[in-house]
């Protein structure tokens, strides 16, 4: 009678661990969106350089960098492919919503590679963010090192 | 005899049809914005690569990357012409080791070349693989691998 108590034990307590594991591995999905990405794709900033000063009042040309991946507009649904986000002087949204559209995340929904950007004098942070047909971070998310830049 | 005619006579008036249908489609171009510029962003013009392994990043201004097969204005994909020249621009660009299709909307890509000179050039094409009109090219790069 002991023994059965016990062995009822040892399995809640072993359902236990396995509830908390399934929970432990289904978390990352619920952190990324429902498109994938191939593994290997990475997203960088070709220009400016990291640390770079650039000139006031001047614009200068931001190159959005996409390896193991391919650019489309928004809206389309072509495999292993996004569309670059620019996320100026803000740390990284939720993975598993739609990039928010304001003046610190700028959209490139028409498939651009490039952009002209004019920034405040002062000390800045450049990052990119893939997003997919709909806007939302690939699964795993695609994005690039953040960097700094100085306007003066 | 007279079926034979008959039926000679609608086959060649058949292939009439498609042959000016075909030049029709070839000549109605995707139209590209007027200030729409491909460029080689690297390797530089005149560069020495050892090894002969690279990455080409292909630039792109005032128009989008979109790719094969969607037909959405103002975007187009690349094409890197490798050791070629500009091929007919109003039909499909041919697809071999001198055309490279980026058909996936890439930006970057590896190449791998044999020791000597080469050039590059980008072409952007169509959905259909067809550059624009006006077209969109970029300046043809020399490069020498050791």
């Amino acid at each position: 009678m002991k023994k059965r108590s016990a062995d009822a034990l040892a399995l809640a307590r072993s359902l236990l661990v396995a509830a908390a594991l399934a929970t432990a591995i289904a978390a990352p999905c619920a952190f990324a969106g429902p498109t994938p990405a191939p593994a290997n794709a990475y997203a960088y900033i070709g220009y400016p350089n990291d640390g770079q000063t650039l000139p006031a009042g001047k614009p200068f040309k931001v190159w959005f960098g996409l390896r193991f991946m391919g650019v489309a507009p928004r809206g389309v649904k072509f495999p292993n492919t996004g569309h670059h986000h620019l996320l100026i002087d803000v740390d990284l949204p939720p993975m598993d919503q739609e990039i928010p559209s304001d003046r610190n995340h700028l959209h490139y929904g028409a498939g651009e590679t490039e952009t002209m950007l004019e920034l405040p004098p002062g000390k800045h942070t450049i990052q990119l963010l893939m997003g997919d047909d709909k806007h939302i971070p690939h699964n795993p998310p695609v994005y690039s090192k953040k960097i700094t830049i100085y306007v003066k | 005899m007279l079926r034979r005619t008959v039926l000679g006579a609608l086959a060649s008036l058949a292939a009439l049809a498609a042959d000016s249908s075909f030049s029709a489609a070839a000549r109605a171009r995707t139209p590209a914005p007027p200030n729409a510029e491909a460029y080689i962003i690297w390797p530089p013009d005149g560069a020495v690569i050892s090894g002969g392994k690279l990455w080409v990043r292909m630039g792109l201004r005032n128009m989008g990357i979109c790719p094969k097969g969607v037909d959405l204005p103002n975007v187009g994909h690349h094409h890197l012409l490798v050791d070629a020249d500009l091929p007919p621009l109003d039909q499909e660009i041919p697809s071999d080791r001198n055309h490279l299709h980026y058909g996936a909307g890439e930006t970057d890509a590896r190449l791998e070349l044999p020791p000597g000179k080469h050039t590059l050039q980008l072409l952007m094409g169509d959905y259909n693989h067809i550059p624009h009109d006006p077209p969109v090219y970029s300046k043809k790069i020399t490069i020498t691998v050791k």
